[in-house]
């Protein structure tokens, strides 16, 4: 039970206004392109038009003679410093500037540092790139053919298989399935989309030649362990390093990876002395950094003739590009996809999952997903209403007979996770009954006679964030814990700095929320700052939904910490014995004796000027927050679209969001994450992917053709919550701004694919643009 | 990126007028907006270049044309094409196969068959644009095709010296992309 403190304290649970936002609605955030230092040059990549080709020549002569040009890095360059190729966070490694050959479209050529940004933009096309075609591998089905070109000759081994990963029980799971009496079976393609921040990548690398220390501004997500990986590349000692990340306009886990950008970036100021600025165009973003999914899966169920499932058996192929770049935690290559059981009491299931190579972007990374679970969540989703409609049975029916049992928490799934805490039937009772459900299912019925098209789209989603406990848990060996360090003024005030780094999410505000409930210092009186590692405590970062959980608990800890140390003082000052002192947020008071109290301000500043003997002066702590689980969000979303059969155009009718993470710090900055999310996922489902055509060609790397919802195709989110703490977390709260990106995907399609069942629609691929749905209509002949 | 695009279109003059016209590259790289012929290597290989200007952006292939078959029976013509963009942005191929056909009147009827292959900056473009880019280029073609050959030799070979080898105007193709629309084609 969580104590609520006043307004003016404004611990958990208040609905504070984000502190940040002051400074960003006055357009006076400090975002990496607004950092400008004495001196500063500017870099342009030069990228390749091919998806594979051999480089014959790269002659950077006329490039070196424009006016103003000052450096041309070609791969050959960064060779001779053994810096042509770079480790990535998945084991792999990928070509900074290309030698040899070049793997995908867009890809890292050449760097050229000039005066201005202008110049660097006209010397780029002066450099002079000679290629020869080589064949192009686009479709990931035909990676592994024995005539498949040959994409990554760096590799002993010669083929484009990257990994093969499984998980459970495969007899078992293939006994069940010979003897199973209903089986239902979807095959679907979890297609390449991309985060699409607002604000693109960039840095500003700053090299000073008289300390020897290297200075880079940059959006990252994970400031610290960026630091780490430029440490172990370029063997600069890593003290003489600083990453800053400054406010960062949305990141999604596009800015996890380490790009090449940066690493050229730094490298030129190392060799002119200069600090370099580096900022991507938004076509190099989404042509050339992180991209999400790509995801090949089909999902069978084995269940009785009365619904109750008995196995689930996964198979995926994992389209990496030409890199595998994916963010994740070591032993995880297909990252959480095992939590592909979702909401459900399985027992047995088979997962596996093979990474091969293709001549695209690098990538995998966790787009506002911790690793692979929105695959995984929507696979498992989409299957159970194949399932549903092979038995004729309501979805929600269907789900509530599957469900994992409140009572059975903890519970250890088939696949091994153990999931903390859950009550779904609960999550999705609550949203069958605002939206109304039963009427809908009355109201499809007579449309359905009137030939109308109509459809109610449930998904009753399990997240699986905040990795993660550092027995299982690193990247790059780096465990998976995060930090907190809190100083509490003499005057009352504190400042708290942790090893994440907010992009949008309101950690200056939410942060200050935790200290408040446990300290009782009011969070306006608490000043969070993240992303500078020569200040913050070492720390992972923001993604995967973890800050809340690592680095939230580590909040809570070092502050109960500081507490501990602030009893001590109290009893000196009230003269009594520690142990007839009673807290409450803000002040200790004797038991009994409620006005023998001395508050947290009074308590500070005697831990400065009044310190009791034998006690370490000042007030501060710092945790490492090593978690002893993840915790397992989840929720129910159903959606109601209305078809036109005359343009195929989907409309979201109605869509309702309820979600359980737990305890909350903020509902209203919860609530508007669960509204980005959910944007976010419709444009996934029906407007976004990152497509090549046969020649490997980009056909979504410009905003003309990869398309992002407006305020235009965004439906009235609909939201509500119900509670079900973690048990093992410092405050009880999981994680929640993932979870719309991870469980609404699943809603719409299901929606689409109920509208038309009836015509014998099992499934559409993900982006379900007017087009597709037009054709369906007119193959089913119902188009109007 | 691979395109099929066939067309076909009358000229008002005999098939033989039009055929010394349509075997000769050099005389029909005039019509085409924005290419030119820069050399000739030997008797059916020409070097030249175009220029491709849709929206800001600018690709200058530079290439060769080879005449692959020449079939002065049948009035057919097979040309193969090759250019890389001398900005490094990427490649395009053509094979356009042409054929004539006389007319009933005494005119002609020629009929193209092209095959286009884009790769690099043009091709993300995407086929709606590149076939609409086509269909403007194409249509600019006829009418210089037909222009020419309705002059007097002599005026013709003036006007292929001073060929337009301005590329056509990405305005052009948007007007014309956005009349497409409302035509409900493509």
């Amino acid at each position: 039970m969580i104590h609520k403190t006043s307004p003016e304290v404004g611990g958990m649970g208040h609905s504070i206004k984000r502190k940040e936002d002051l400074r960003f609605i006055q357009g006076k955030g400090n975002y990496v392109d607004d950092v400008r230092l004495p001196g500063m040059v500017y870099g342009q990549l030069v990228r390749s038009p091919y998806a594979h080709a051999r480089l014959k020549s790269v002659n950077t002569d006329k490039a070196k003679k424009l006016p103003g040009v000052l450096a041309v890095i070609t791969g050959e360059d960064l060779a001779k410093a053994n810096l042509a190729w770079m480790p990535t966070l998945s084991y792999d490694k990928q070509m900074v500037l290309a030698t040899g050959k070049v793997l995908f479209q867009s890809q890292e050529v050449a760097f050229v540092v000039a005066e201005d940004r202008y110049i660097a933009a006209d010397a780029a096309e002066l450099v002079e790139v000679e290629y020869e075609e080589l064949p192009v591998l686009v479709d990931p089905h035909k990676a592994l053919d024995p005539d498949a070109p040959l994409l990554r000759e760096d590799r002993e081994q010669k083929n484009n298989h990257i990994f093969h990963w499984e998980v459970g029980d495969r007899q078992a799971t293939e006994q069940v399935f010979e003897k199973a009496p209903v089986k239902a079976s979807v095959h679907a393609f979890f297609p390449r989309c991309h985060p699409a921040p607002l604000e693109t990548c960039g840095c500003v690398a700053d090299f000073n030649r008289a300390t020897g220390r290297l200075t880079v501004y940059m959006t990252s997500q994970a400031p610290h362990a960026h630091r780490t990986v430029f440490a172990l590349v370029g063997g600069i000692p890593e003290n003489n390093i600083r990453v800053v990340s400054p406010d960062i306009g949305g990141g999604f886990g596009n800015k996890v990876p380490v790009y090449p950008g940066y690493v050229c970036a730094i490298v030129a100021s190392l060799t002119l002395g200069l600090p370099v600025k580096w900022i991507e165009t938004r076509s190099e973003n989404l042509q050339s950094t992180g991209f999400a999914r790509d995801y090949h899966m089909t999902a069978e169920i084995a269940a009785d003739r009365d619904g109750k499932m008995q196995a689930l058996r996964v198979k995926t192929l994992a389209d990496h590009g030409a890199f595998n770049a994916a963010a994740q935690p070591t032993k995880f290559p297909a990252g959480l996809f095992s939590i592909c059981t979702g909401s459900y009491e399985y027992p047995n299931a088979f997962c596996e999952v093979d990474g091969v190579y293709t001549n695209k972007a690098p990538g995998g990374i966790a787009y506002r997903c911790s690793f692979r679970v929105t695959e995984a969540a929507y696979l498992i989703e989409r299957v159970v209403d194949v399932l549903a409609l092979e038995l004729k049975m309501d979805p929600a029916e269907l789900r509530r007979k599957n469900f994992i049992p409140a009572a059975k928490f903890p519970y250890k799934s088939s696949l091994g996770w153990t999931y903390d805490s859950g009550n779904y039937e609960a999550a999705m009772n609550l949203a069958l009954e605002k939206i109304g459900y039963r009427q809908l299912r009355a109201e499809q019925a007579e449309k359905r006679k009137k030939g109308e098209l109509m459809g109610i789209g449930i998904s009753s989603f399990t997240e699986i964030v905040g990795a993660g406990p550092a027995h299982t848990f690193d990247i790059l060996g780096i465990k998976m814990f995060d930090s907190c360090e809190i100083r509490v003024h003499p005057t009352g005030k504190a400042m708290a700095r942790m090893g994440t780094k907010s992009q949008g999410q309101g950690h200056e505000t939410t942060y200050a929320q935790i200290v408040a409930q446990e300290l009782g210092i009011p969070a306006a009186d608490v000043t969070i700052e993240e992303g500078d590692t020569d200040t913050a405590p070492y720390g992972l970062g923001t993604y995967a939904s973890r800050s809340t959980p690592t680095s939230g608990a580590a909040t809570a800890i070092a502050a109960r910490k500081i507490r501990d140390k602030a009893k001590k003082i109290a009893a000196y000052l009230l003269e009594c014995n520690e142990n007839d002192l009673e807290w409450e947020p803000g002040k200790f008071y004797v038991k009994g004796a409620p006005t023998k109290a001395k508050t947290i301000q009074e308590i500070a500043f005697a831990a400065y000027t009044n310190i009791p003997p034998g006690l370490e002066a000042g007030l501060e702590a710092v945790d490492y927050y090593d978690p002893p689980n993840l915790t397992f969000p989840f929720g129910t979303y159903v959606c109601v679209v209305d078809i036109d059969k005359g343009t195929g155009e989907v409309k979201v009718r109605r869509f309702v969001a309820v979600d359980d993470c737990g305890n909350i710090i903020n509902p209203m900055i919860v609530e508007g994450q669960i509204h980005g999310g959910l944007t976010e996922g419709l444009g996934i489902a029906f407007m976004q992917q990152i497509d090549y055509d046969e020649s490997g060609n980009v056909q979504g790397g410009s905003f003309m053709d990869y398309l992002l919802p407006t305020a235009v195709e965004t439906p009235h989110w609909e939201t509500g919550k119900t509670c079900t703490p973690s048990p093992h977390h410092p405050f009880g709260a999981k994680g929640v701004g993932e979870s719309p990106n991870v469980g609404s995907p699943a809603a719409f399609v299901n929606a689409v694919v109920d509208a038309l069942s009836h015509l014998g629609v099992k499934h559409i691929d993900m982006p379900i643009t007017p087009a597709k749905v037009w054709k369906v209509l007119q193959e089913k002949g119902v188009a109007a | 990126m691979a395109l099929k695009i066939e067309k076909s279109f009358d000229v008002g003059q005999p098939v033989e007028k039009v055929w010394a016209f349509l075997s000769d590259p050099r005389k029909v790289a005039t019509c085409v907006p924005g290419a030119q012929i820069t050399d000739q290597v030997d008797e059916k290989t020409y070097k030249g270049t175009i220029k491709v200007k849709v929206g800001p952006s600018v690709t200058d292939y530079s290439g060769e044309v080879q005449v692959v078959r020449l079939d002065p029976q049948n009035h057919e013509i097979e040309i193969l094409g090759k250019g890389q963009d001398v900005r490094g942005r990427g490649s395009a191929s053509m094979k356009m196969t042409g054929k004539l056909r006389v007319l009933d009147h005494g005119g002609t009827e020629v009929t193209s068959v092209s095959e286009i292959g884009v790769v690099g900056i043009l091709a993300q473009m995407g086929s709606r644009v590149i076939t609409e880019v086509s269909n403007v280029m194409f249509g600019e073609f006829v009418k210089r095709f037909q222009a020419q050959l309705e002059q007097p030799a002599h005026a013709g070979e003036s006007q292929a010296a001073s060929a337009d080898v301005e590329p056509i105007k990405a305005t052009t193709v948007a007007w014309e992309a956005a009349k497409g629309l409302f035509r409900g084609k493509s």
